[in-house]
């Protein structure tokens, strides 16, 4: 069953329009329900009036922060209000950081009363001073969450070998400042959800999210009840990417349930955002500023790096601070480097939160590692694979945590791949039609390059945390097995996760495919499985599955009819980094992967095209290779959009292109001519069959590869994303190519 | 986003639609392909009282050769231009700009009388026209008149029709023998507006231009014409410095604004960039 490129269960309801994304969810009698954003970027709340707000007629409550029973949630820090308001017993929850903050939520009888009765809402604010640069609030003028001492509320070191040492055996140093932007997720499907009061009297939420049992248990934590009075369920979910981890309209809907309950009506309420409303309303993928100096022999070996890396948090934790662990380390990249001094700051601004995103701080961190030793390559003179097989760690060799990683090291693998792969001519296959088709160029004006890189990213959550996966596997039948059942809560966000999950069942009781059911992501039926993201949930559900399986073989054994087995499986426990050194074993395991790309970029407008694309991805174990594919185009398009046409902007901290019109993802006709994607499979000595994560890893080396190739056409190296024309235009010609007017 | 109230009428004929238009005056507003009307009501930039649907009147979508001109009814939808043999084979800058306008889907709607009555400088089909020196029929309560395409755009999103006027037709010359035009843009995304586009149409005369009508696409708040970088060309030998300096004029006599699109230098130099190549490819066209 393993291997096999299984047709996904949800496919067929996807294409037809049958499947039910949040949003499509029927209800007889609902409510409906809109939220009112403050708009303020950083503001006091001096008085707030609903009174005509509550006249519009049809309109059935307004929920405000004192009607919240713990006003707080956050998915690592407690630091975020789930409504900015007065009168709450959470201290500074009258202070509105971001304009996404909520100041109220209004349920009507339909969504235009809804509406009427939020743009009826009177607040009088009392302006504060918006901090919007992360360098100005690292000076603490204005302290943006008043219970902290500085803005500046995470700092990871590493302190590693000798570093006069390091430079006193550099001949050639690369110094260099690189600034990386946000980027919105974009999925397809804003945030939408209904809830109501089950069977069973649970305060029941269905939504789209990325971990089931987080959101029972932030939406338990804010309603000040068990856990069991809470259920969580996720329909079809369109997209995700780390854009749903946080909550979005999860606990407001369970609020909104409850009071209903106590106002004795009970009818569901659903509530359905705009787009404008899930860019201006969610986290980002965080704005990085870095600051680094590498330096490396003649020989091509590394000798030293310093790093001063600053993260902007926006305004609330989010995940920030385990993204900013990532980046920290990510920085150094898979390479052996014996004296590193690197500083990582996460800091509070006004801006947007940062948070998981795709790659969760590597893309960040490997850009840096990448730029830095494809510059080094150039002023060595030596070819940057050799460079970097010259450097890449091997087995039982210090990290930059000064352990080794985790054993089924395969950086070398996937660097020589993907280089051989490259090198071979295209296949011939039929590539689309060029995007700009207007735009015949000069030929004069095109140039072409070659750039690669390589990433590293770990899989599963680390620093400490207690990572686990459960799962339930029933036997059904007499003599044979005829049906199979598993429960899990893993998310399918769109990736076919919940096929996945059925191939390694079949395999691991030795069935088909068809014999195996599926109860999915419903807190009321399954265990917790942890969140749909770190590149961990085929990883960490197959651990889960293989015991969960194992256990129920043996009763079945033993007559057991039907047979249920139930299986926590929990990896080996990881490190938090040593306060001083970094010292540490901070990650489960890695997943590796290299990219090469040819690019044609106009020199005299500033048009990037990317030509073709290599992926080598380390999947460890292929168990459905359509779906791997799947993921390793879909993240070379997401991250191409990164790279070059999506460009967020913010002004005082204020989204300005909060749509699709203007925030500009990449369209069919833009995207990369052609991908090649080379499966490898090097198992992981820990994963199930020797799967290893792999969905986050082909976004990661994308970006630096096009720098890289930018290099190679013109001369000009780009340490700034996004490469928009204009970007790209002006700093060729600021930059002085010769043949430039 | 939620639009404002309104009325909605869909008449059957132009003098049922002209007098809806007079009875309600400025309330009133044509709905033609909705494909910019639609948007600007959903962001409440636009709050009509009333819509006068015009999409069920007959005999206003065709594309056909008359005294030396190509009429294009006002309710023609871009995807029947790109379909059109006439267009296709000899009104090449009017084939250009189909094919880069918007997406197939919004050109399925998206009307040729709409896009010029919306006077959007981001629209591409105002620099077409003004290239070509076309002309526009406007009904009203008095009968038809003609605009010259000079004097139709009058500021942003504004023009020369009088509130009680529905534009009917387009006229565009049909080009002489060594007439050449071509229509280049570029986009930051393909189906996005321009962030600069150029619209040219010259005449050659053995080597010599002897006419040219420039047009340019979001790089001023009132659809323009590059005259100064027409005068360039025109009596000259159309060599790289001529392009050149045509290429800066227009630079400089274009009046861009900073945006998510660019800085006004890079609009201004890209522009240079968009007339010169356009040139060229207008220039080989025409012999
Ligand atoms: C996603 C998207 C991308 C787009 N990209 C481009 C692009 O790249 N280039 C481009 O040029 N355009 C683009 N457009 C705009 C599109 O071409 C519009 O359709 C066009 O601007 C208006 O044509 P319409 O028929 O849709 O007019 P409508 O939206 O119906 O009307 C527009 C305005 O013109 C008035 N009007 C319409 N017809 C008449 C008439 N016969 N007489 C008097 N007044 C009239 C209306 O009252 C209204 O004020 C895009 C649109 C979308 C939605």
């Amino acid at each position: 069953m393993l291997g096999k490129s299984i047709f996904r269960d949800d496919a067929h309801g996807k294409v037809t329009g049958s499947a039910l994304y949040p949003g499509d969810i029927e209800k007889d009698h609902f409510l409906h329900a809109k939220l009112l954003f403050t708009g303020q970027p950083h503001a006091r709340m001096i008085r707030m009036d609903t009174a005509a707000a509550e006249a519009v007629p049809g309109v059935v409550c307004i929920l405000k922060a004192e009607d919240v029973p713990v006003n707080e949630h956050g998915l690592v820090m407690l630091d975020q209000p789930v409504m900015v308001g007065l009168n709450s017993k959470k201290p500074f929850s009258d202070v509105s950081r971001w304009e996404g903050d909520r100041a109220a939520m209004i349920v009507a009888e339909t969504e235009e009363a809804a509406a009427r009765a939020r743009d009826l809402i009177e607040i009088e604010w009392e302006q504060l001073p918006v901090v919007t640069s992360p360098v100005e609030a690292m000076r603490d003028e204005t302290i943006i969450h008043g219970e902290e001492p500085s803005n500046v509320y995470k700092h990871y070191r590493i302190r590693k070998g000798e570093m006069a040492a390091g430079w006193a055996a550099a001949d050639v140093i690369v110094e260099e400042t690189y600034q990386v932007p946000m980027q919105e997720h974009a999925y397809l499907q804003p945030e939408a959800g209904v809830s109501y009061i089950d069977e069973e009297g649970r305060v029941t939420v269905e939504v789209a999210g990325q971990w089931t049992h987080e959101d029972q248990t932030l939406i338990a934590h804010a309603l000040d009840i068990p856990k069991e009075q809470v259920r969580v369920i996720y329909p079809a979910i369109g997209g995700a990417f780390g854009g749903r981890e946080d909550m979005s309209v999860q606990i407001v809907l369970a609020l909104a349930s409850q009071r209903l309950r106590e106002m004795g009506i009970n009818r569901p309420v659903r509530i359905q955002w705009t787009r404008e409303e899930s860019v201006i309303g969610h986290h980002k993928r965080h704005a990085v500023t870095i600051h680094t100096r590498w330096g490396a022999a003649k020989t091509g070996e590394l000798t030293a790096i310093e790093v001063e890396m600053i993260l902007d948090a926006g305004s609330y934790n989010c995940t920030s601070n385990k993204v900013l662990g990532n980046a920290h380390l990510t920085v150094a990249g898979p390479y052996r480097i014996p004296n590193a001094h690197i500083d990582s700051y996460a800091v509070y601004t006004n801006n947007c939160p940062g948070g998981a995103f795709r790659g969760f701080g590597a893309p960040q961190g490997c850009f840096v590692a990448e730029s830095q030793m494809n510059k080094l390559a150039i002023a060595l003179g030596i070819d940057p694979v050799e460079l970097r097989l010259k450097n890449v760690l091997r087995e039982g060799e210090a990290s930059i945590t000064d352990t080794p990683l985790p054993a089924g090291i395969s950086i070398k693998t996937v660097i020589e791949q993907c280089a051989d792969k490259f090198e071979e001519p295209f296949s011939g296959a039929q590539v689309l039609p060029r995007s700009f088709q207007s735009l015949p160029a000069d030929p004069k004006a095109l140039r072409r390059g070659r750039g690669f890189a390589c990433a590293l990213k770990n899989i599963g959550f680390s620093f400490g945390f207690p990572e686990r996966s459960e799962a339930y596997v029933e036997l059904r039948g007499r003599g044979e097995i005829d049906r199979v059942v598993v429960r899990h809560a893993g998310a399918d966000v769109g990736q076919g996760a919940h096929t996945a999950f059925k191939q390694m069942v079949a395999e691991a009781v030795g069935v088909p495919y068809e014999k195996v059911e599926g109860v999915f992501s419903d807190t009321a039926y399954t265990g917790d499985s942890g969140s749909a993201s770190a590149s961990r949930l085929t990883w960490m559900t197959g651990n889960a599955i293989r015991g969960a399986v194992e256990k129920a073989l043996t009763l079945w054994k033993q007559e057991e009819r039907p047979a249920v087995g139930f299986f926590r499986y929990q990896p080996p426990p990881t490190e938090m980094l040593d306060d001083k050194t970094g010292k540490s074993n901070p990650n489960i395991t890695y997943g590796y992967v290299a990219e090469a790309v040819d690019v044609t970029v106009d020199i005299e407008t500033g048009h990037i095209t990317i030509d073709r694309v290599v992926c080598a991805n380390d999947v460890g174990r292929a168990v459905n290779p359509n779906l791997i594919e799947g993921q390793i185009e879909g993240a070379v398009v997401q991250a191409f959009g990164y790279a070059v046409t999506e460009n967020l902007q913010s002004k005082n901290g204020h989204i300005l292109n909060p749509r699709f019109s203007t925030y500009l993802i990449p369209g069919i006709r833009d995207v990369p001519q052609k991908v090649e994607s080379l499966i490898i499979e090097e198992p992981d000595p820990q994963g199930p069959w020797g799967v290893r994560g792999m969905a986050e890893m082909p976004f990661i080396p994308l970006a630096p590869a096009i720098t890289a190739a930018l290099y190679d056409a013109t001369g000009v190296w780009f340490n700034e994303l996004p490469l928009t024309p204009g970007n790209v235009r002006m700093r060729l010609k600021n930059t002085l190519v010769p043949d430039l007017t | 986003m939620i639009p404002g109230e309104f009325d909605y009428h869909s008449p059957q004929t132009l003098a049922e639609a002209i007098s809806l238009l007079v009875e309600h005056g400025d309330e009133a507003k044509i709905l033609a392909g909705g494909q910019s009307l639609i948007p600007a009501m959903r962001f409440r930039l636009a709050l009509p009282g009333t819509l006068i649907d015009i999409n069920r009147i007959d005999g206003l979508s065709y594309l056909r050769e008359e005294n030396g001109h190509l009429l294009i009814g006002a309710m023609t939808r871009e995807s029947a231009l790109e379909e059109s043999d006439i267009v296709q084979s000899k009104y090449h800058l009017l084939a250009d700009a189909a094919a880069v306008i918007a997406d197939p889907l919004v050109r399925n709607l998206a009307t040729v009388g709409g896009n010029i009555a919306h006077s959007d400088p981001a629209n591409d089909h105002p620099a077409v026209m003004l290239a070509y020196g076309a002309t526009v029929m406007a009904a009203g309560p008095n009968g038809t008149r003609r605009i010259a395409i000079d004097d139709f755009f009058t500021d942003l999103f504004e023009n020369s029709l009088e509130e009680n006027e529905i534009l009917t037709e387009i006229r565009i010359p049909t080009p002489a023998a060594g007439t050449g035009g071509a229509y280049l843009k570029l986009e930051r995304k393909v189906g996005d507006y321009a962030i600069s586009a150029a619209a040219v149409q010259l005449t050659m005369s053995g080597g010599t231009c002897t006419a040219a009508r420039i047009g340019l696409t979001n790089v001023s708040p009132v659809p323009m014409r590059a005259k100064n970088a027409e005068q360039a060309l025109v009596g000259q030998t159309l060599t790289d410095d001529v392009i050149e300096a045509a290429g800066q004029a227009a630079a400089a006599e274009c009046d861009p604004s900073q945006d998510l699109r660019g800085s006004v230098a890079y609009k201004r130099d890209l522009t240079r960039v968009m007339v010169k190549r356009t040139i060229r490819k207008a220039m080989e066209r025409a012999n």
